[in-house]
């Protein structure tokens, strides 16, 4: 269901709580949207990517990049082909780089995520376009990457399909808790926090991490 | 920016975690993964019976992240409920809700599985049930072979994440509305209202195991002829009812006048048509009470006055 259908469809018999509580839904899509951007590989269909800087860095999941760095299409419909920044499977997240001056990132959460939190997953559900689906904060966890790595995890009731994989996941104020990272089973929707986002992203820059040379052999889950 | 009804709503619900969190222990006394229990005294631990699966060797981690020893104070198979005895430390009770359960309240299912914290999962009350047969899958603490009995029951949209079994319903200001198992419905999770569940507390604290009335008669369900059916009053009309095809030395169908061959339809006016109809009805409360029992005897119907014994 597109975010801007449901929400849109307000009708008058709502009581004062429901318009307010309808309203401010409305405002947090708004607000959120425009930094989502959708993913389109060579030879598979649409990830999502979230903007993370206004000169054109667009954060997603490793295992949404393929070979080849995809054509990002941002919310104006403009259609851009991307620079691989930087790749971790370890902690599946990869920055990718258009040319682009002017879009609008999302602000990372600066308050530690609290468990029964509202939370929101921007992404293309089954290349549903602009998807909102919400839930609760269920669960801080600790996974296990492939190389024996501990990393801290997000776990929502927030259903998911592929197609969010990349997508923000957001606390009411619209700012950034983590990114979905799609995974089998419906009720297990993980999403990897911001704190390793942005570690990740400032590693990146610093030179510290480049794109490995040895690529990932497929697009499972490295959790 | 204005904390808008969102902001509000997202807080309430942590909160409403948070708090309902601080009667959520994590109950280690199974193999493979822990399960939730809840605090119902400072300290007794009120979990699901299916996950006790050792009387020994239980331990409970406590909010607080302290670990503590606990025993095994009673378990009553029927509702799938136990009741456990801390030993050496104390917890927060939890807090009953005030209100019942209403189809379409926003609820919290909270857990604590792991050392990791608190989890949680969010929904509705999708439907109040009402009576229940369930089916426990543990026979070796089975008291009677036809399943669990409750009253009431609720369900809920909440997705019961592996180990939420024993753990708390909360309602949106952090009461408890009931107790979430998946061991009483074939593994689907339902949820055991809090007056209930805290009533075989109660029960379990008190005498270490739920009184049971009992008749002393063995029985087996028949279909009862139309033309019998006709004799019954029509509160009692049913297709079947519990012929008696023994009667214990001694009991209390022996000494108040029950013979082979009756068919039991009613006690103290409610219809008697299974056993289970017959369990339920032989309550806690009924022990050393004179209650009339319905039957069809050589095709006429009687009532017989039977002082009920315990179990």
């Amino acid at each position: 269901v597109s975010a801007k259908t449901e929400f849109n469809d307000t009708n008058g018999a709502l009581t004062p709580f429901l318009g307010a509580f309808t309203q401010s839904l409305n405002e947090l899509v708004e607000r959120v949207l425009p930094s989502l951007v959708s993913l389109r590989g060579r030879r598979w269909g649409a990830g999502a990517g979230i903007v993370w800087r206004a000169d054109g860095l667009i954060l997603t999941n490793n295992h949404v990049v393929g070979r080849h760095p995809p054509v990002v299409q941002l919310q104006d419909d403009r259609e851009v082909e991307s620079r691989l920044v930087a790749r971790d499977p370890d902690v599946d997240l990869a920055l990718l780089a258009i040319e682009a001056s002017d879009l609008t990132p999302l602000e990372p959460a600066n308050t530690s995520p609290r468990i029964g939190e509202m939370v929101f997953a921007f992404g293309h559900p089954w290349g549903q376009r602009n998807s909102v689906t919400s839930g609760i904060l269920s669960a801080m966890l600790i996974a296990h990457s492939q190389n024996g790595k501990q990393i801290p995890i997000i776990r929502s009731d927030v259903s998911l399909a592929p197609g969010n994989s990349g997508g923000p996941l957001v606390n009411v104020r619209g700012e950034v808790l983590g990114l979905s990272t799609m995974i089998m089973g419906g009720d297990q929707s993980l999403a990897i926090p911001v704190s390793m986002m942005k570690d990740f992203v400032e590693e990146a820059l610093s030179g510290k991490k480049y794109e490995s040379r040895h690529h990932q052999h497929s697009s499972e889950r490295v959790l | 920016m204005m904390e808008n009804i969102l902001v509000q709503l997202s807080d309430a619900l942590a909160t409403a975690a948070e708090r309902g969190g601080e009667s959520t222990v994590l109950v280690n006394a199974r193999r493979r993964i822990p399960a939730s229990g809840i605090v119902y005294n400072t300290d007794q631990i009120l979990t699901a019976n299916h996950v006790v699966e050792h009387d020994e060797d239980i331990s409970i981690l406590l909010p607080d992240g302290t670990e503590s020893p606990a025993t095994l104070i009673g378990r009553d198979p029927a509702s799938d409920l136990a009741l456990l005895k801390l030993e050496g430390a104390t917890a927060t009770p939890a807090e009953q809700a005030k209100i019942p359960a209403r189809v379409g309240q926003i609820t919290l299912a909270l857990g604590r599985p792991s050392k990791e914290g608190i989890e949680a999962s969010l929904g509705t009350i999708s439907a109040i049930g009402r009576p229940f047969h369930g089916h426990h899958g543990h026979g070796r603490h089975g008291r009677h072979g036809g399943g669990g009995l409750l009253d009431r029951y609720l369900r809920t949209d909440c997705i019961p994440y592996p180990g939420f079994s024993g753990g708390p319903l909360v309602a949106a200001d952090g009461t408890v509305l009931g107790l979430n198992t998946s061991g009483l419905a074939r593994g689907a999770a339902i949820t055991i209202p809090t007056d209930i569940a805290w009533k075989v507390a109660e029960s379990l604290a008190k005498h270490g195991h739920i009184r049971q009335g009992y008749l002393g008669i063995r029985s087996q369900t028949v279909e009862i002829p139309t033309a019998m059916q006709n004799v019954l009053k029509p509160e009692q009309n049913a297709e079947t009812g519990l012929l008696v095809i023994g009667i214990e030395d001694e009991s209390p169908a022996a000494k108040d006048g029950l013979m082979v061959g009756d068919i039991l339809v009613g006690m103290n006016g409610s219809p008697i048509r299974h056993h289970d109809d017959l369990f339920a009805q032989l309550s806690g409360e009924t022990i050393g009470q004179s209650m009339p029992i319905d039957v069809l005897r050589g095709g006429q119907p009687q009532t017989i006055q039977v002082v009920i014994g315990e179990r």
